[in-house]
């Protein structure tokens, strides 16, 4: 038998330790060469929808493989100590030390090839399905399968050096200077827990100043939070992990009335151990856990964004034009064409809008007619308005200002043409978005909106009032190819920097929606993918850790048997045994993401005046869901295991 | 009355090959005797002990406990059973890691639910007993091994059961502690008129028993009495077990005139 043979049949015969790790790997690697099929795909290079969308994918894999490094390296060092006694063997028989690190070697290689090849291979039998679903979320007429060796030199060579790298490295930590220790092995030495008040109580606070500061997000301090809450909570969260929890336990084990109580004393010290040991595996699952609630909450919540788009921006053509704008007229017959062309009905409105200062505020107010606003109504099917002379009605920007702008009673009197108006409510729906006439609009009589002459203070005539055309179409999301030539001046408009200049304005908001939407869509899928491969890690080293310990603990639970606990109270015990390691990461991943979102709740009313609470929770649970079953699976293969001998 | 009562018990592993770890075996044990039992590798010791603390069924015979027959129990009530009437010791301890030596002692009773000041009390009067007062707060790997089995005997005792049951409780000791372990053994047998049925290799063991009952290849094979000098005792199971064991048996065909 040749070195090489001899590590084969290790890693063949240890299958069953391998699996999860197995499993872990092959779907990390699957992952990456989908991500990467995607982001060498000749015809996504070019498109210029996708740009964020696969910057988003590269930084996804560059988190995908250092994930890869801790996960592989932690997981690699458990299987050397959990095979420690078989080497020591091997070093009494004779081997020697450069032998054994070959035979280490080549095992991991082995693996790491393995898991490469079926990596690959599963990702590129599947890669056909992931383009539609790319396909359908971005809209693109086809997306085909490909055949080039970028992503597979890309996927090969990533992982291969990673998995060399961590063979390398995880060489060093067998220590064979002393034989004896290597056969009686890694017998858990539960040390007595040690922690330090000190740090225990640092990292509490650090973590309730962070989730306070989260709480009491406003948009002011949003940005400076941003920057110092992470550190702080990762530090907080590190502490927690490592004596935080055990300043709780201690607490609980000091009171013997709470503590001496049937399987507590159990379970309490065997929690107390295994958190001890599993710290930093806790903190970093927890961390990553966060890291991916949080990536998926933030785009879900994106996504509801673009699904309230439409309600926020009920116009679907939006032409807006100064008063001197020489082009208004063609541009105008040019759209009309290019609808009537894709076979799109639509109905056609012209507002004037004229620009005043209120008395009462000293702000620039932009005023529309009743007719005008009428005749829009009529289009959206709105309740239409009828106002006398001197009376006026806000027009609301979202949600919120409506709200708040239904309750405001106010006399006022625009400076500049001297007209008096009460406005005492506002119009019960949102027609022009913040972005389009700004966040102070009215609506007055057609009388008044005649009297108002006077251009603003500091503008000539022409300034002072501008025209929206708006096209109202029923079919507003096939409207992206409508208007592109204009879109061309505006954003060339924009690179030279001369957009002050340009007379006239285009919105459309079927191509800014499904902008949005596709690009938000693709992100979270990617999101998605490499939560997945974040969850499934986490968990397979979790059952690697159970499955090395398993012999230790069916001695356990043999005495504990013999002694006259019944199978259902060791079926309890087990339970409470695994239900920590499964769920107190996951518990502080949700706090976390939980302060996390509230947080960003204040950005996304900053900016959209949207609730993200609902996407949240469904977030939250579906996480859960899965996280459940994951632990019920597990907990099923543990038994199975455990039962062998009672 | 016998306390513990064994009759005609047979048992027979199925298997690839049939093997027939007890034959027929019959003794009987008083209440607060001290009994050791031995024989060979091999010869149906462990099979024995298994049976009797009912982790294992017979395959045909009768045992009885306080003039209960465990086995007629279903699995919770045999769980139950062992929790109240037997106490273990194991050679290699079995103390629970992660516990420390109070918390070993105290583990039956929890499981009972016991109320917490009835547990310390009985702590404090074993620890006392035991001489653990000053390692309570220590945890196994930190103790030495007459003291964790010290501990585990401490645990065997804490909930007062009928019968102790202890597995070769000095195989993984040195003499020191070894004596330490059997004169406590012998104190709590005298003194709480305890039944102990300890299975052992070790002569010395043996010899501070009331009655030692030898065993092969799953039959009864004799029984001796302690009398008054421990010497001469020990002298009679020597020479019972060089009539016993297999190798032991070679020399004394060659020590035959």
């Amino acid at each position: 038998m040749t070195l090489r043979q001899f590590a084969f049949r290790n890693v063949i015969r240890n299958s069953r330790v391998y699996a999860a790790f197995f499993m872990a790997s092959i779907s990390s690697v699957m992952v990456f060469f989908i991500y990467s099929m995607l982001m060498y795909h000749p015809r996504v290079e070019n498109e210029f929808v996708t740009e964020i969308a696969f910057r988003g994918m590269f930084i996804a894999e560059i988190i995908l493989v250092l994930f890869m490094l801790f996960f592989l390296f932690y997981s690699v060092r458990a299987f050397l100590e959990a095979r420690s006694k078989e080497f020591g063997i091997l070093m009494q028989l004779g081997m020697e030390k450069k032998q054994l690190n070959r035979l280490v070697l080549l095992e991991i290689l082995i693996i790491g090839m393995t898991s490469v090849i079926l990596g690959i291979l599963f990702g590129f039998v599947f890669s056909k399905f992931f383009f539609m679903v790319v396909r359908e979320i971005l809209e693109i007429k086809s997306l085909a399968l490909y055949f080039s060796w970028k992503p597979f030199a890309l996927t090969i060579g990533t992982f291969m050096t990673l998995f060399i790298v961590i063979s390398y490295v995880s060489i060093f930590t067998i220590k064979d200077d002393h034989v004896i220790q290597l056969i009686k092995g890694t017998q858990r030495k539960p040390e007595d827990v040690t922690f330090s008040w000190a740090r225990a109580i640092f990292g509490m606070v650090l973590l309730v100043v962070g989730y306070v500061l989260a709480a009491n997000a406003t948009k002011s301090n949003l940005v400076t939070l941003a920057g110092l809450l992470p550190p702080i909570v990762t530090l907080g969260t590190y502490l927690f992990f490592t004596d935080t929890v055990q300043v709780f336990l201690k607490l609980i084990r000091k009171n013997k009335h709470v503590y001496w109580r049937k399987y507590r004393l159990l379970s309490v010290s065997e929690v107390a151990a295994m958190l001890k040991e599993n710290a930093r595996m806790f903190f970093i699952s927890s961390m990553v856990s966060t890291l991916a609630f949080l990536a998926i909450g933030t785009l879900s919540s994106l996504s509801t964004f673009s699904h309230k788009y439409h309600q926020l921006n009920p116009l679907s053509l939006v032409y807006t034009s100064s008063a001197d704008n020489p082009y208004e007229h063609r541009h105008i017959t040019n759209l009309q064409h290019e609808l009537q062309e894709e076979g799109l009905s639509y109905r056609l409105d012209r507002v004037v809008v004229k620009r005043q200062t209120s008395s009462k505020t000293h702000a620039p107010v932009k005023i529309i007619s009743e007719k005008d606003l009428n005749n829009l109504a009529v289009s959206l099917g709105y309740p239409l308005v009828s106002l006398e002379k001197g009376h006026a009605l806000f027009l609301a920007y979202s949600e919120e200002s409506l709200k708040m702008l239904s309750k405001e009673n106010v006399y006022t009197t625009l400076q500049e043409s001297n007209v008096k108006l009460h406005i005492d409510s506002a119009y019960p729906k949102i027609v022009f978005p913040a972005d389009k006439l700004g966040t102070n609009q009215i609506i007055v009589s057609d009388e008044d909106f005649k009297r108002i002459y006077a251009p603003m203070t500091g503008m000539n005539g022409t300034q002072s009032s501008s025209h929206i055309y708006i096209f109202n179409v029923p079919k507003w999301q096939d409207t992206k190819y409508v208007g592109h030539d204009l879109e061309m001046m505006i954003n060339t408009a924009y690179a030279m920097g001369t957009e002050a200049s340009l007379p006239f304005y285009f919105e459309n908001t079927g191509l800014d929606y499904s902008f949005i939407r596709s690009t938000f869509a693709l992100l979270l899928f990617i999101g998605l993918l490499a939560a997945a491969v974040f969850f499934l890690a986490a968990g397979s080293f979790i059952y690697f850790k159970l499955y090395t310990n398993l012999e230790q603990e069916k001695k356990q639970y043999e005495t504990l048997y013999r002694m006259g606990v019944t199978k259902k109270e060791i079926r309890k015990l087990v339970n409470r045994q695994l239900i920590p390691q499964f769920f107190l990461p996951w518990a502080i991943a949700m706090v976390n993401s939980l302060f996390a979102f509230i947080s960003l709740q204040v950005f996304w009313r900053g900016i959209a005046d949207l609730s993200i609470m609902r996407e949240i929770i469904l977030v939250m649970v579906g996480v859960s869901l899965l996280q459940l079953l994951y632990f019920y699976l597990i907990r099923w293969r543990y038994l199975a295991h455990l039962k062998i001998n009672i | 009355m016998a306390l513990l009562k064994i009759e005609d018990v047979t048992k027979v592993y199925e298997g690839k090959v049939t093997h027939r770890a007890l034959n027929q075996f019959s003794f009987e044990v008083e209440k607060g005797e001290f009994l050791a039992i031995m024989g060979p590798s091999g010869s149906g010791k462990t099979t024995l002990l298994n049976l009797i603390s009912t982790i294992d069924r017979p395959t045909s015979g009768v045992i009885e406990l306080d003039g209960v027959n465990p086995h007629d129990l279903n699995k919770t009530e045999l769980a139950y059973f062992r929790r109240k009437e037997l106490g273990f010791i194991f050679q290699d301890f079995n103390l629970l890691p992660m516990l420390n030596v109070e918390e070993n002692m105290v583990l039956p009773l929890t499981l009972d639910g016991m109320n917490v000041e009835e547990m310390q009390r009985r702590i404090d009067v074993l620890a006392q007993e035991l001489d653990l007062t000053k390692i309570l707060e220590k945890r196994p790997n930190e103790i030495s091994g007459g003291q964790a089995q010290k501990t585990a005997i401490g645990r065997a005792l804490i909930h007062r059961p009928t019968l102790i049951l202890a597995d070769e409780p000095t195989g993984n000791l040195d003499s020191k502690s070894t004596k330490d372990v059997l004169e406590l053994l012998g104190r709590i047998n005298q003194r709480e008129n305890a039944t102990i049925v300890m299975v052992t290799h070790d002569p010395i063991a043996a010899s501070y028993c009331d009655r030692v009952l030898f065993i092969k290849d799953g039959e009864f094979f004799n029984e001796i009495y302690k009398d008054n000098q421990r010497q001469t005792f020990f002298q009679g199971i020597l020479n019972v077990l060089s009539l016993l064991g297999g190798n032991v048996g070679d020399f004394t065909s060659v020590r035959l005139p």
